[in-house]
C-alpha cells in the first residue's frame, strides 16, 4: 500500500509507472511502402533505398544497394528511359529527383574506385545454369544466379558480351569503355564465359537442357521485322538496326542526302542522330506514334526515350509524328519520295488497337532513301520448336515457359518491353524462379510492398529546391562519338539526394520524436540514420496518430489494436 | 535592549532579526507600518532581503509561498480585507505545509466598511490549517513573532501571529528588544525539507484523489494538534534566553479559589487585568488568556476550568447566524465533562468599539442572572437600531 | 498489454539526446498540443529551472498524485497566482545567489483572465521570470468554457451557437498588446506547429535578465473538435492564415515576425474544427461570421506586416523543413 508523502509531493519520473498505452485504439507502426520509383523501375531497383544511402553519406553502400537489383548502373544510368523520374512524387511538388543522373554517378564512381559486387563466387559443387546471350538480360540473369549461389556458363554468339549494348548503341549514348568495364565486372564475378558460340550453329538447345540444371535464353531480337508498302520495297533497302549496328562496329554509313526513317523507337532516333551527325542534309523520322508531351498517353507516345527525341530535334532531325507511309515513289528502281498520310492508333472492339489512316491528308516527302526501323523479332535459329513461328517467346512475367519447364527467357526476346532496364529486370526475376525451380520450392509471388500514395506524404516539411542538372553539350559541339550528357558532381549528388522525399520509408528526420506529445518515440542513437533507430514506447503511446500524420515520408501507419 | 517603540516598528525589528530573505508587502491599515518598517530596514542595509511590493494581498501570500518553497525564509503582514483576499492561498500554504510567518494586525471586516480593530479576520481563517497565536501586548507580539519563525520551520506549518490592529500596532510602549545574537541562538537557519531544487526535482501541489485526500487532511489535522509541543517548547526555550515566558498555549491568572473565570484573547486581557486590579471587591476571578487558537488547547482549557462555576467567554468576533466562535469551541471542549461551569458566551468590541474597564464589572453582574448567556453581543446599544432590527 | 519490444525503453529514455523535462505517463488527451508545447519548452530551458504552474489542464494531467511527469522542480498553488508564486521563487533564488531560472506556466484562462493581475505585476516588477502561456483558447480543464482568449464566433459550452447566437460574441482579447504595454525586454508568440521557432523563443526569453513572456498556441483536440492527429496541422494553419501571427516584441515594439509565404484562407483552418462547424451551415449569419474572421486575419497580416515578398528559410513554409539526420535549426 502506497503511503502519502508530506503535502502529497511526487518525485520526478514517477509518471512512467502509469501504462497510458492502455488507452490506445490504434497503434503506430513503421510500414514500409514502395516508392513510385521502385514500383515503376523495370529492373526492380529501389531508388529510394539507394538514394537514402547517398544522403547518409555512404556512396559505396548506395551502389551496393543499387546493384542488389541492377548490376549495370553505369550503363542504365546513361541509356535508361527513367520512368522512375516520371513517377517521382517530387515531380508533383517541384521537379522530380534526378535519379537517372544519380545512378550514372554511382555507376561511374564504382568503376573509378574499382568496387566489386558484394557477392561471393558460387561453390564448385552448386548447380550450373546455362545462359544464352550476353546482352543485358543474359548478364543480369547470370549475375543474379551467382548472387543466389548458382554457377553460370554464359554463351555468347559474338566475341564479346554486351549484346545490343555493344552492337547498336552509339558511343554518344554509351561510351565503349564504360560498356566494357561493366560487362567485365559481371564476368569477373565468376561467370564461365563462352564467346563465339551461337545456338543452332555451335550448340543445341537439347544439349544445354541435358548438360545444365536449367537454361535461360536471352538471344535478343536478331531479325528485322519485314517491311513493305503495299508489297513494294526498294532494291537497296537497308534495315535501320542493321545500319546502326554497322555504323557502331565499323563506323561507315551509306551516303544519303535525304533519308526518311520509319519507326518511333530508340533505333529510329539513334540512327537519325547518327546520320545527322555524319552530315546527311535531311533526316526525317516518320512514325504513327505521337511525340511525347502533356496530354499524350504512354500508349500513343513514341517508344524512344523522350530525352533522346528532344535532343534529336535539337540536332535537326525532323520528326513527322502521327504519320504513316502510304506510298513509295520509285523511279528506275530508286526511291525518290514517299507519300505520308495522317495516322492514329485507334481502339477497336475487343480492346485491340489498329493504326488507321485518314484519307485526304496525304502529302509528299522528297527523299532518296527510306529506312525502316519498325522493330525486330527473335531469330529462331536453334530454337525453332520453342518459338513455333512466333515473333517472340511466350512466357510469363517471371520468364517461365509453361510448356517447357526448365527453360526460361528474358529480354527483348519476350516481346514485352524492349528496354535495357526491362531486360535487367527479366534476368533478375528469371534467376529467382530458376532457383525456386532447382530447389523445388514455390516462388514468392508479389513480394513488393504496397505502393505509397502521394497523399500519404506530408509536404509541409519540404521546401522547394532546384533539381540538379547534368551538363549537356550544346548542339554545335556534339558529334556521334562523344557523350552528350555529362555527369553530376558529388556536391550536386549529395544535395540532390536530400531532395528525395524518401516516400514510404523513414528518412530519419526526427519529426516523430520531436512531435510526440507523450514522449513515446525514442531514439536509439543521437543522430539517426534509418527506421531502426526509432522505437515506439508502446507502454505509453496513446495512439493519437500525430506521428503518422506528420511523418513527411508517410512511413508510419496507424493500425487497429488487436 | 529596552526602548519606547511603536508596536509595528517593534514587530518589524523582530522580523528582521529572524533574517527573512523575502518579504512581500501590500499596504492595508493598520499593518502597513510593519512592512514600511521592514522596507526602511532593507533600504538601510540592516536587513538583507528582497522586498517584493506586490499588487494585492493575494499575491503577497503567493510570493511568500513561492519563496518559502524555494528555500528562503519568507514573511508578510496583512489583515481584514487583505487577509480574506488571501484565503485561497492561505489554505494552499496550510495544506502544502509550507513554513511561512504572517502577522495579522486584526481588523474588522466589511460590510459594513470598517477600518477598526476586532478579530473577525483571523477567526474567519481558523480553518486554513495555520497555527494561530494571539498576543496580548507588544512585548508578547515581539517574542511570539520570533518564536513563530522557529515553530513554523520545526513543525513545517505556517504561523499566523495576531495582534490587535491600532490597539497594539499603533501604540508606543517600552519594549525589550532582544539582541541579534539571542535571536540567532534561538531561530535556526531556514531549511525546508521539500525545497524546489533542480538537484532533487519534486512536484509540489499535486492533485489528490478521494483515495488519499482524507489521509492528507488527517495528517494535517494531527500535525497541527501536535504543534502544541513546538509552541510550548519554543516559549520555554525563548524564555530561557530572554527571560520572558508567555504561557505556551494558554495562561491562567488568578486565585486558585476563584469559581468564576473570564476567558479572552488578545489585548482585551490587558483591560481585564487592570479592571480586576481596580475592583477587588467583586471577588476572585480567574482571567484565562487564550494564546493559541489553533491548535485549540483543549486539555489546558479543561484543566483551567476545573472547579469553575461560571466561565465567561469574551471574544472580538462572531459567526452570524451561529453565535460565538470561541464560545462554541469552548462549549464543545467542555461538553463531555461530568461537571462543567456555566458558559456565558459574549462578543464585544466589534469594529473597534472601545472596551472600557467597566466591562469587567458588568460581565460579573451579568452572570448573576439565572440563565447562562447562550450568546450575546455584550456592548450592544439597542437604541441605535430601529425597533424591528433589535 | 505487453508488446514485444526490441529495446529496453526505460533504459533508452535515460539516454535520449535532448533534455525532456516532461516525460511520458501523463494523462493528457491523445494529441494534446499543450503537452507537446510544455515538453518543447523544457527542451529549450534545460533542467536548471523551477516551474510555477497555474491550475489547468497541464497541472492536472501531469501531477495526479502519486505521480508526476515533470523532471524539474515544480509547484502548483492556485489558479490565479502562478506569476506571484514565480515572483516569490525568483526573489528567494536571487537571495540565495543561485542562477536557476524560474519559469511560470499557465493556460489562457490563468493568464488572460484570472491571473492577469498577478502577471501584470510580475512584469511591472521585472522579475527574472519567463512566463509561458499555453493558449488553447478556452477553459479546457473544466470542460471547454469560453475565456477571453476564445476566438470570436467559436463554440464553447458557455458560448454555444443557437438561434440567437453564433458562438462567442466578443472578440479575442489582444493580450499581446497588453503585454507590450509593459515594455518588458522580450515577449513572443509561438506555436507547437513550429517547434524550432518555439524553442528559439523560449531560449531567448530565458536568456533575458528580467521578465519575458511567450504565448504558445496549443490546439486542444477535444475542445476544438478535431482528431488528435491533426493538432499540428491545425496549429500550422492558424499561423498560415494570419489568425495567429508569430512575432517577437522587444520592449513592446514588434522586432520580428514570421513571414507568411503563402497566405491560406481562414476557412481552411476553421473547417477542420468542430467548434466552428456552425459557420459552415450556409446561412447568411454564418457567412458573415466567416467574413469577419477573415477580416480579422487580414487585419493581423497588415498590422504585423506578415506577407512575404520572397521565399525565406524561416517563413511559414520554410521554418520547419526537415532533413535526414534530424538536425533542426533550433
Amino acid at each position: 500500500m502506497r503511503t502519502l508523502t508530506r503535502g502529497a509531493y511526487a518525485v520526478a519520473g514517477s509518471s512512467l509507472e502509469l501504462n497510458t498505452g492502455d488507452w490506445r485504439l490504434q497503434r503506430p507502426v513503421h510500414l514500409h511502402q514502395a516508392a513510385p520509383c521502385h514500383g515503376v523501375c523495370p529492373a526492380g531497383e529501389d531508388p529510394q533505398a539507394w538514394i537514402a544511402r547517398i544522403a547518409q553519406g555512404d556512396l559505396r553502400a548506395a551502389w551496393e544497394t543499387l546493384v542488389s537489383a541492377n548490376p549495370l548502373p553505369a550503363i542504365t544510368g546513361r541509356v535508361c528511359h527513367h520512368p522512375c523520374e516520371s513517377a517521382c512524387n517530387r515531380g508533383q511538388f517541384d521537379q522530380p529527383i534526378a535519379i537517372h543522373s544519380l545512378e550514372r554517378f554511382l555507376g561511374d564512381r564504382a568503376l573509378a574506385e574499382g568496387w566489386n559486387y558484394p557477392i561471393v563466387e558460387p561453390d564448385h559443387d552448386s548447380a550450373e545454369v546455362a545462359v544464352v546471350g550476353g546482352g543485358p538480360a543474359g548478364l543480369s540473369c547470370a549475375y543474379h544466379l551467382m548472387r543466389r549461389g548458382l554457377r553460370v556458363r554464359l554463351f555468347e554468339a559474338q566475341s564479346a558480351a554486351g549484346g545490343i549494348l555493344r552492337s547498336a548503341l552509339p558511343p554518344y549514348r554509351l561510351p565503349r569503355a564504360v560498356l566494357d568495364r561493366e560487362v567485365e565486372r559481371v564476368l569477373a564475378a565468376g561467370v564461365s564465359f563462352v564467346p563465339n558460340h551461337r545456338l543452332g550453329r555451335d550448340l543445341s538447345l537439347e544439349e544445354l537442357r541435358k548438360d545444365f540444371a536449367a537454361v535461360f535464353l536471352a538471344p535478343g531480337t536478331g531479325l528485322a521485322r519485314s517491311w513493305d508498302v503495299d508489297g513494294v520495297v526498294p532494291d537497296d533497302l537497308r534495315n535501320g538496326l542493321d545500319l546502326l549496328m554497322e555504323w557502331t562496329s565499323v563506323g561507315s554509313l551509306p551516303s544519303f542526302r535525304r533519308v526518311a526513317i520509319v519507326g518511333g523507337g530508340n533505333t529510329a532516333i539513334d540512327l537519325a542522330r547518327v546520320l545527322k551527325a555524319a552530315g546527311v542534309a535531311e533526316v526525317h523520322v516518320i512514325t504513327f506514334q505521337a511525340l511525347p508531351g502533356p496530354g499524350v498517353s504512354s500508349r500513343e507516345a513514341m517508344s524512344a526515350t523522350a530525352r533522346e527525341i528532344a535532343q534529336a530535334i535539337e540536332e535537326g532531325v525532323i520528326i513527322h509524328d502521327r504519320r504513316g507511309v502510304r506510298r513509295l515513289i520509285i523511279r528506275s528502281e530508286r526511291v525518290i519520295g514517299l507519300e505520308m498520310v495522317h495516322m492514329k492508333e485507334l481502339e477497336r472492339a475487343g480492346g485491340r488497337h489498329e493504326a488507321v489512316a485518314f484519307e485526304g491528308t496525304e502529302s509528299i516527302l522528297e527523299i532518296d532513301q527510306v529506312v525502316p526501323a519498325i522493330g525486330q523479332r527473335v531469330n529462331p535459329q536453334g530454337m525453332e520448336a520453342l518459338l513455333a513461328h512466333r515473333e517472340f517467346f511466350e512466357s510469363d512475367w517471371w520468364g517461365r515457359i509453361a510448356s517447357h519447364p526448365g527453360i526460361f527467357v528474358g529480354g527483348d526476346a519476350t516481346g514485352r518491353c524492349g528496354t535495357v532496364s526491362g531486360a535487367v529486370g527479366d534476368g533478375r526475376r528469371a534467376a529467382q524462379v530458376i532457383e525456386a525451380f532447382l530447389r523445388g520450392t514455390a516462388t514468392a509471388e508479389g513480394q513488393t510492398s504496397q505502393l505509397i500514395k502521394f497523399e500519404q506524404l506530408n509536404l509541409n516539411y519540404f521546401d522547394h529546391a532546384r533539381r540538379a542538372d547534368a551538363p549537356i553539350l550544346p548542339v554545335e559541339r556534339r558529334d556521334a562519338a562523344t557523350e552528350i550528357e555529362g555527369g553530376l558532381t558529388s556536391a550536386q549528388v549529395f544535395d540532390e539526394s536530400h531532395r528525395c522525399f524518401s516516400c514510404g520509408e523513414c528518412m530519419a528526420c526526427d519529426n516523430c520524436w520531436t512531435l510526440c506529445p507523450d514522449n513515446s518515440v525514442l531514439k536509439v542513437k543521437d543522430h539517426c540514420l534509418d527506421a531502426s533507430d526509432y522505437v515506439f514506447d508502446y507502454d505509453h503511446c496513446k495512439g493519437c496518430g500525430l506521428c503518422a500524420h506528420e511523418c513527411p515520408a508517410g512511413f508510419i501507419a496507424m493500425v487497429d489494436e488487436p | 535592549m529596552r526602548e519606547a517603540i511603536e508596536g509595528s516598528a517593534a514587530i518589524a525589528k523582530a522580523v528582521a532579526m529572524c533574517r527573512p530573505q523575502v518579504v512581500s508587502a501590500y499596504p492595508i491599515t493598520p499593518q502597513t507600518h510593519i512592512v514600511e518598517g521592514l522596507a526602511r530596514l532593507i533600504a538601510d542595509g540592516d536587513l538583507r532581503a528582497e522586498l517584493v511590493s506586490v499588487e494585492s494581498e493575494f499575491s503577497a501570500a503567493s510570493v511568500v509561498l513561492g519563496a518559502a518553497a524555494a528555500g528562503s525564509r519568507a514573511y508578510t503582514a496583512t489583515c481584514s480585507q487583505g487577509l480574506l483576499l488571501m484565503t485561497e492561498v492561505l489554505y494552499n500554504i496550510g495544506g502544502l505545509r509550507i513554513p511561512v510567518v504572517l502577522t495579522c494586525a486584526n481588523r474588522a471586516i466589511g460590510a459594513p466598511v470598517t477600518a477598526w480593530n476586532d478579530q473577525q479576520d483571523s477567526m474567519a481563517m481558523r480553518d486554513t490549517g495555520w497555527i494561530q497565536l494571539y498576543c496580548a501586548d507588544n512585548q508578547e507580539a515581539v517574542d511570539t513573532t520570533i518564536q513563530a519563525f522557529r515553530i513554523a520551520q520545526n513543525a513545517e506549518l505556517p504561523v499566523m501571529v495576531c495582534v490587535d490592529g491600532y490597539v497594539l500596532t499603533h501604540t508606543l510602549e517600552p519594549i525589550d528588544l532582544p539582541s541579534q545574537e539571542q535571536v540567532d541562538q534561538f531561530v535556526p537557519p531556514y531549511r525546508f525539507s521539500r525545497a524546489l531544487d533542480p538537484r532533487n526535482p519534486i512536484s509540489i501541489g499535486n492533485l489528490v484523489t478521494p483515495e488519499y485526500y482524507t489521509e492528507a487532511r488527517h495528517a494535517h489535522h494531527r500535525v497541527l494538534i501536535r504543534a502544541r509541543d513546538e509552541i510550548i517548547s519554543a516559549d520555554r526555550d525563548w524564555a530561557a534566553i530572554c527571560g520572558r515566558a508567555w504561557g505556551g498555549l494558554l495562561t491562567v491568572d488568578g486565585p486558585a479559589e476563584a469559581r468564576v473565570a473570564i476567558l479572552t484573547i488578545g489585548s482585551v486581557m490587558g483591560t481585564l487585568l487592570d479592571a480586576r486590579q481596580a475592583r477587588p471587591e467583586l471577588g476572585p476571578v480567574k482571567l484565562i488568556k487564550l494564546r493559541s487558537m489553533r491548535p485549540f488547547p483543549v486539555s489546558e482549557l479543561i484543566q483551567a476550568c476545573e472547579g469553575l462555576s461560571d466561565l465567561i467567554v469574551l471574544e472580538r468576533a462572531l459567526s452570524p447566524g451561529g453565535g460565538g466562535i470561541i464560545g462554541a469551541e469552548v462549549r464543545s471542549a467542555l461538553f463531555d465533562l461530568p461537571s462543567k461551569p456555566r458558559i456565558h458566551s459574549f462578543a464585544a468590541g466589534l469594529g473597534g468599539r472601545d472596551m472600557p474597564l467597566e466591562i469587567y464589572a458588568r460581565l460579573l453582574e451579568r452572570i448573576a442572572q439565572p440563565e447562562p448567556a447562550q450568546f450575546a453581543i455584550f456592548d450592544l446599544e439597542l437604541d441605535r437600531l430601529p425597533l424591528q432590527e433589535r | 498489454m505487453a508488446i514485444e519490444q526490441t529495446h529496453d525503453v526505460n533504459e533508452l529514455r535515460r539516454r535520449q539526446p535532448a533534455f525532456r523535462g516532461l516525460d511520458a505517463g501523463h494523462l493528457a488527451c491523445q494529441g494534446c498540443g499543450q503537452a507537446l508545447a510544455a515538453r518543447l519548452v523544457t527542451e529549450a530551458t534545460g533542467p536548471d529551472i523551477v516551474i510555477a504552474n497555474a491550475t489547468g489542464c497541464l497541472e492536472v494531467f501531469t501531477t495526479a498524485w502519486p505521480r508526476t511527469s515533470w523532471r524539474v522542480p515544480w509547484i502548483h498553488s492556485v489558479f490565479a497566482n502562478a506569476p506571484a508564486v514565480a515572483s516569490g521563487i525568483e526573489a528567494a533564488l536571487k537571495m540565495q545567489g543561485r542562477s536557476t531560472k524560474v519559469v511560470a506556466m499557465g493556460g489562457d484562462g490563468g493568464t488572460f483572465d484570472i491571473g492577469l493581475q498577478a502577471l501584470s505585476a510580475m512584469l511591472e516588477r521585472n522579475h527574472n521570470v519567463l512566463y509561458v502561456c499555453f493558449d488553447n483558447e478556452a477553459y479546457m480543464n473544466t470542460g471547454v468554457q469560453r475565456s477571453s482568449s476564445t476566438p470570436h464566433a467559436a463554440m464553447t459550452t458557455t458560448s454555444p451557437p443557437g438561434r440567437e447566437r453564433m458562438g462567442k460574441r466578443h472578440l479575442r482579447k489582444d493580450l499581446l498588446s497588453i503585454i507590450a504595454a509593459h515594455h518588458i525586454p522580450y515577449a513572443a508568440t509561438a506555436s507547437v506547429a513550429y517547434p524550432s521557432d518555439l524553442r528559439k523563443k523560449v531560449r531567448r526569453g530565458l536568456a533575458i535578465d528580467g521578465a519575458a513572456f511567450v504565448l504558445v498556441h496549443s490546439p486542444c483536440p477535444l475542445g476544438w473538435g478535431h482528431g488528435g492527429e491533426l493538432s499540428i496541422e491545425v496549429a500550422r494553419l492558424a499561423v498560415q492564415t494570419g489568425i495567429f501571427p508569430l512575432v517577437e516584441l522587444e520592449r513592446g515594439s514588434v522586432a520580428s515576425a514570421m513571414a507568411l509565404r503563402q497566405v491560406r484562407p481562414v476557412a481552411d483552418y476553421l473547417k477542420l474544427q468542430g467548434r466552428f462547424r456552425h459557420l459552415f451551415d450556409g446561412s447568411p449569419a454564418a457567412a458573415e461570421e466567416l467574413e469577419h474572421l477573415q477580416a480579422l486575419a487580414n487585419h493581423n497580416i497588415e498590422l504585423y506586416r506578415l506577407r512575404a515578398d520572397t521565399p525565406g528559410a524561416r517563413d511559414s513554409e520554410g521554418a520547419d523543413t526537415v532533413r535526414r539526420g534530424g538536425l533542426r535549426w533550433a
